[in-house]
């Protein structure tokens, strides 16, 4: 077990950097960061500062510069370390971050770090509540199904989870948003935060978006499991006991029939912070997703990449404990 | 399959053996693939002929009065600026197939390639390819894609290629777990003894059953990808041109909604029929060749 878990560290402290180094590399390498600070005069060649540094030329209208315009553009260099490479700035950039301070944006000079304690707490919201959504209506439903498999209520949820799979959640969130808040005014428009009843309601039709195809797909995993779970002894033995079948389903077979959910439970969550910034924009949720989208469409690198960075992290921990969680309920995953 | 059916020794074991090879003998594609495979086909006739047949022009302005619902001269109705409906979701099919085709092929073409590879060589080859792998995964899947659109353009060819590099993992671990099974099978081992190298092992002895696991995923995953392109369109950043999820995200404003809800609601039932079929198709295919693996 031990010998598991440190292999699970390393793995994990690889793949963060991995991750990170690809969406800072990546928001770096396109693009001139330094445009996004100092607009045009990013345009002036590097040789024709150096000259001015060296009394070569003038730093006047007669070369072609306005007075101060090299002393602005290495202030924002140094400012933003973008006279280092990029090595070394995505170094500087991970130690600041490790500590907190992810610097500022580019645009309009936020505090990022400011914008992360104040859009991921919604955000995970919404994705806890999906999660509660989706188990909440597929356990039941799994139960249901397994307990007379292959019966007429199990054949109509068979039809019944395919549609629900081929549904992009994008077009569900679309539907819901047209019945139950235009239509029939259950849910309101606008999110809004006065209390947290207030919010729970605004966040009600996006997170069932998001988790009812996830119930689907939690709901066909679990029902496979609980058939198999169901020709056990134990169960033919609590039957003997003469159990009621609702004290056997829930009580006996559930824990053992859950592990192919558990597994699915950490990719599907990366599935589910792909959904958020979807579903966030049709709800109009401010959320992490409706940020980053801004960010990108202002062009905002240090934003995008502290965002991403943020959310990709999370993900890795969160499949990193999930796969602890395996290993731990289920011995052969340890070897493996 | 068939000729187990034919040879009367064959059936004769068939029939002694366990009622689940019984099962698996008898089992047919059935009805609903064909239909499925039906509707796609439509949907490609359609998309490829569209500019032979009397469609109006999808951006036309004005080609019927503005908002109004479906009719026999705009079978969709009409959206805000008056234009059809019907016109506008054939082409954007154009765009949505082809972003899903693509893409899946690039997977296919990659993911296969690297995956094969890994499972073939196995050691420090699959350990690194593993790797890969597994950091393409540990993006969220419609992050990994906002960042490289961002950072580059939003041309067709992009957003295909982006949605391509996001099917490489999956479709990878999906070649590299069958190849790994595979290699062990007598046939390769026959290959090997008689002296074939491994780019034909690969490609001759392989790839062919590889590729039957990959097909079923390759339906499968076109719909994803089409229903990713769609997510990427709600972000503004997929295709200029346009494609359902611009659609869609066009006629899913408050007005819009209240006063002509068809104009998001016709392609979201197209696009819903669309993904219904290929994943149907891809689920029978599995079935049909018993492939355990999904990948997913």
């Amino acid at each position: 077990m031990k010998q598991f878990i440190l292999r699970r560290v390393a793995q994990l402290v690889l793949v963060v950097f991995s991750v990170t180094f690809l969406t800072f590399a990546s928001l770096n390498l396109v693009g001139d960061p330094l445009f996004n600070i100092v607009g045009v005069l990013s345009g002036i060649p590097d040789e024709q500062c150096e000259a001015v540094a060296r009394g070569e030329i003038e730093d006047t209208q007669s070369s072609g510069l306005n007075v101060g315009d090299c002393a602005l553009i290495a202030q924002a260099k140094e400012q933003n370390n973008l006279d280092k490479n990029v090595a070394e700035r995505y170094g500087i950039w991970l130690s600041d971050m490790a500590s907190g301070d992810f610097g500022t944006s580019f645009v309009n000079g936020d505090e990022i770090s400011d914008i992360v304690k104040e859009r991921l707490p919604v955000t995970i919201r919404l994705i806890v509540l999906a999660q509660i959504v989706a188990l909440g209506i597929a356990i039941p439903w799994g139960v249901a199904s397994a307990y007379r498999a292959n019966r007429g209520f199990d054949k109509a949820s068979t039809v019944g989870s395919f549609g629900l799979l081929s549904i992009p959640n994008f077009a569900l969130g679309v539907i819901l948003l047209y019945f139950f808040t235009l239509r029939w005014q259950i849910f309101p428009s606008r999110y809004e935060n006065a209390g947290w009843w207030s919010e729970l309601k605004a966040l009600t039709l996006p997170a069932f978006t998001l988790g009812l195809g996830l119930a689907a797909t939690y709901q066909r995993l679990l029902r496979t499991d609980l058939i198999t779970t169901l020709q056990d002894d134990f169960i033919h033995m609590a039957r003997a006991k003469g159990m009621s079948d609702r004290h056997i389903m829930y009580r006996h077979a559930l824990r053992p029939s859950m592990f192919s959910v558990i597994t699915v439970f950490g990719v599907n969550t990366g599935a589910l912070i792909g959904g958020a910034l979807v579903v966030e924009q049709i709800f109009s949720i401010p959320g992490v997703g409706t940020e980053l989208v801004e960010a990108v469409l202002r062009n905002d690198p240090p934003v995008v990449i502290s965002l991403i960075s943020v959310v990709a992290i999370g993900f890795v921990l969160i499949n990193f404990f999930v796969d602890l969680m395996y290993g731990y309920l289920d011995p052969r995953v340890r070897t493996s | 399959m068939s000729e187990i059916e034919t040879t009367g020794e064959s059936r004769l074991e068939a029939i002694s053996m366990d009622d689940d090879v019984v099962d698996a003998v008898k089992k047919k594609l059935g009805v609903g693939f064909w239909i499925a495979v039906g509707w796609l086909g439509l949907l490609v006739a359609t998309v490829v002929l569209a500019p032979l047949l009397p469609f109006d022009d999808p951006d036309k302005l004005a080609s019927g009065p503005a908002r109004t619902g479906p009719s026999m001269d705009n079978w969709f109705g009409t959206d805000a600026l008056g234009r059809d409906v019907f016109a506008r979701t054939v082409y954007g099919a154009r765009v949505s197939l082809v972003v899903g085709f693509i893409a899946i092929a690039f997977g296919m073409v990659v993911g296969g390639s690297l995956g094969m590879i890994a499972g073939y060589f196995r050691g420090r080859v699959d350990q690194v390819i593993s790797f890969l792998f597994f950091t393409l995964l540990s993006f969220p899947g419609l992050i990994l894609a906002l960042l490289i659109t961002s950072t580059f353009d939003r041309t067709l060819r992009t957003v295909s290629l982006t949605l391509g590099v996001l099917a490489v993992a999956p479709v990878g671990r999906l070649a590299r777990a069958a190849t790994l099974v595979f290699a062990e099978r007598e046939f390769v081992q026959a290959a090997r003894v008689i002296g074939a190298k491994h780019f034909r092992i690969l490609t001759r002895e392989l790839l062919p059953v590889v590729l039957i696991p990959m097909a079923a995923l390759a339906l499968l995953g076109m719909g994803v990808a089409i229903v990713a392109e769609g997510g990427l369109a709600f972000l503004q950043l997929s295709v200029e041109d346009i494609s359902w999820g611009v659609i869609i995200n066009d006629g899913r404003g408050i007005r819009d909604l209240q006063e002509n809800p068809h104009v998001a609601l016709m392609p979201i039932g197209v696009m819903f029929l669309t993904i219904l079929a290929l994943n149907f198709a891809g689920d029978r295919v599995r079935e049909y060749f018993d492939v355990r693996e999904t990948a997913f």
